[in-house]
């Protein structure tokens, strides 16, 4: 039987928070390490023994890697692309899955399963002839040789979560609104999208996400620096040069933290998507 | 802040592939459903024609180019006349047979190695008495990574000069190995890192999962005096199984796509030991310039994965069929 009660020091140090423990360690410790070689002095960076706690902290890493690389360059370019991809795969997403969730079309599972394949397509296949594509219309090295492809590729997975959201909205309130005579693009934004707010905000952060840590396409279709997205920033780092860690982990600490605060921030929606928006039936 | 509609499906079983419910309890007439048809295609029509306009053309585009000779032009591609030998230069390369293996060994051993662990997470998180949302807040922060930086970092720890993880082996009296610079630590430093990144996405799926098993069965299990491992069989793993087969499918498919990872990390070698088909056919097609046998590689690698897709789906519906 077992004892529901714990008393004294077993209901602190237990075999369930001692394992949680671990596994805090274990996600937190190489997280440490980033940060921690970020905030290290130039000098002390390529120390060998490595110091476990970096002293004299410093933010001189951080300066380097916006004055010396253009990674400033990079973070507009990640903004630019990922904020505009992520607004249309809403606008059209939304339309979609509202269509897809709610209305009676015939063959619409078949274009389902259709959309599932292409967004566990692998990019490989596609980068060659879309790398062909884009140069014949004179788009790479631009913010559109991205944003489209983006849009494209991640809208499949959207369309999915925002339909199994839209399906779970009672229809007894769109019904009566289309009696008073509202018409459907109406409804659906006065009606359902506010019931489906989580749902955007679900598919919102996950387009978002993917479009912010895609590389093969980014590394692929815009080679100029002027156009280059964080990830192939980061990839190249060293380059021509050799790669200064230090720079490189302070450009990153810069990357991780506006995604992880969004994460952070939106969590539930992240869970709820990566679990039932997408699941659910 | 609004919940999500996450209603628990009755029994927990969750059918990923349910068709939606039909409204209930009301006949429509054949004239209105016809417009509601019509409405739905023509609101779906900017997505669907987004979607196949930049995705169709391309996957077409590359299956020709992995049956036709392929050579590079001036302006573009020229494909010229029907020919298998793209596919058989591939299946007699020692280079493809050797990554095919690599990919496929990555991926089972990789995907089984964060269920478990990712499922022996979700176990105890959900008996966690405090700070779950902190935890699960956390764990999110390896899955929403650039996969890129990810990949530095742990380079970074592998290090052989300045690397933290030579110096800790050192502490604790096991030598400075070359890590990446050998074939099967290289390989294991690889899984390591992608172990790192995705075991979080595989826990919180579990944990939700987990987080939807009625309570009764558990106390009807302990009135019976079950111990906590016949539970686990006999009720959470059974309830599960949907949760746990959809983190299994995303996670195949992704990780078969193999790419970011060796190419920051090991550039897939030493040698060729960490090169995955993605690795294989980028090279092939960019470096090279073998445009046909790359496509033939890319097309092929597509191939098994939306395989898998499919088989999946079908046997996913019919078991979904038999259980309801």
């Amino acid at each position: 039987m077992r004892n529901r009660s714990r008393r004294g020091w077993r209901r602190v140090f237990n075999g369930v928070n001692l394992a949680a423990l671990l596994v805090f360690l274990f996600i937190v410790l190489p997280l440490y390490w980033m940060i921690a070689t970020a905030f290290t002095a130039p000098s002390n960076v390529e120390a060998s023994p490595p110091q476990y706690f970096p002293h004299p902290l410093s933010v001189a890493n951080f300066s380097q890697a916006f004055s010396d690389y253009s990674f400033g360059r990079y973070i507009v370019n990640s903004v630019v692309v990922a904020v505009v991809a992520t607004a249309l795969v809403l606008v059209l997403g939304t339309l979609a899955g509202y269509a897809m969730g709610r209305l009676p079309m015939r063959g619409k599972f078949t274009v389902l399963v259709v959309l599932l394949m292409i967004s566990v397509f692998p990019e490989i296949a596609v980068v060659v002839p879309l790398y062909a594509l884009l140069r014949d219309l004179g788009w790479l090295n631009s913010y559109q040789a991205l944003i489209i492809p983006y849009t494209a590729f991640f809208l499949p997975f959207a369309i999915w979560i925002l339909r199994n959201y839209f399906m779970a909205i009672p229809h007894e309130m769109e019904e009566s609104a289309r009696i008073d005579g509202a018409n459907p693009l109406r409804t659906i934004w006065s009606i359902i999208l506010p019931q489906a707010l989580p749902g955007l905000f679900t598919a919102g952060i996950f387009t978002f996400t993917a479009c912010w840590t895609e590389f093969l396409m980014a590394l692929s279709f815009n080679v100029a620096n002027n156009y280059r997205t964080i990830p192939v920033g980061v990839a190249l780092f060293g380059g021509q040069f050799t790669t200064s860690f230090g720079d490189l982990f302070a450009a990153s600490v810069v990357a991780v933290v506006p995604i992880g605060v969004l994460v952070f921030i939106f969590r539930r929606s992240v869970v709820s998507g990566l679990t039932a928006g997408a699941v659910k039936g | 802040m609004s919940t999500p509609p996450v209603t628990p499906v009755p029994g927990g079983r969750v059918d990923v592939l349910a068709r939606s419910a039909q409204p209930r309890g009301r006949r429509r007439n054949d004239v209105f459903r016809r417009q509601q048809a019509r409405l739905g295609w023509g609101l779906s029509a900017p997505a669907l024609i987004v979607v196949g306009a930049v995705t169709i053309f391309p996957i077409c585009y590359a299956v020709a180019m992995s049956v036709t000779n392929v050579t590079a032009t001036g302006n573009g591609f020229s494909l010229s006349g029907f020919t298998g030998s793209n596919y058989s230069i591939m299946f007699h390369a020692a280079e493809w047979r050797y990554a095919l293996f690599f990919t496929v060994f990555y991926t089972v051993v990789t995907v089984a190695v964060e269920l478990l662990l990712g499922t022996a997470i979700a176990l105890v998180l959900e008996r966690l008495s405090a700070g779950r949302g902190w935890m699960m807040a956390l764990l999110l922060i390896p899955w929403s990574m650039i996969t890129v930086i990810n990949a530095e970092l742990w380079y970074y720890i592998y290090n052989p000069v300045y690397g933290i993880l030579d110096n800790i082996f050192s502490h604790i009296g096991l030598g400075t190995p070359v890590i990446l610079g050998t074939r099967v630590p290289a390989i294991t430093a690889l899984m390591v890192a992608d172990i790192w990144k995705t075991t979080p996405f595989v826990a919180i799926i579990v944990l939700a999962g987990l987080v939807m098993i009625p309570r009764d069965y558990y106390e009807a299990a302990e009135v019976d005096g079950a111990s906590g491992w016949r539970i686990f069989w006999r009720i959470t793993f059974p309830q599960l199984r949907p949760t746990i087969a959809l983190a299994v499918l995303f996670r195949v498919l992704q990780a078969f796509g193999l790419f970011d990872l060796p190419f920051v990390l090991t550039s897939g070698g030493p040698g060729y030991s960490t090169q995955s088909l993605a690795i294989l056919a980028y090279d092939a097609m960019f470096r090279d310039l073998d445009f046909g046998p790359g496509a033939a590689v890319a097309v092929s690698t597509a191939f098994l994965v939306v395989l898998g897709c499919v088989l999946f789906v079908k046997v996913f519906r019919a078991q979904a069929g038999t259980e309801a």
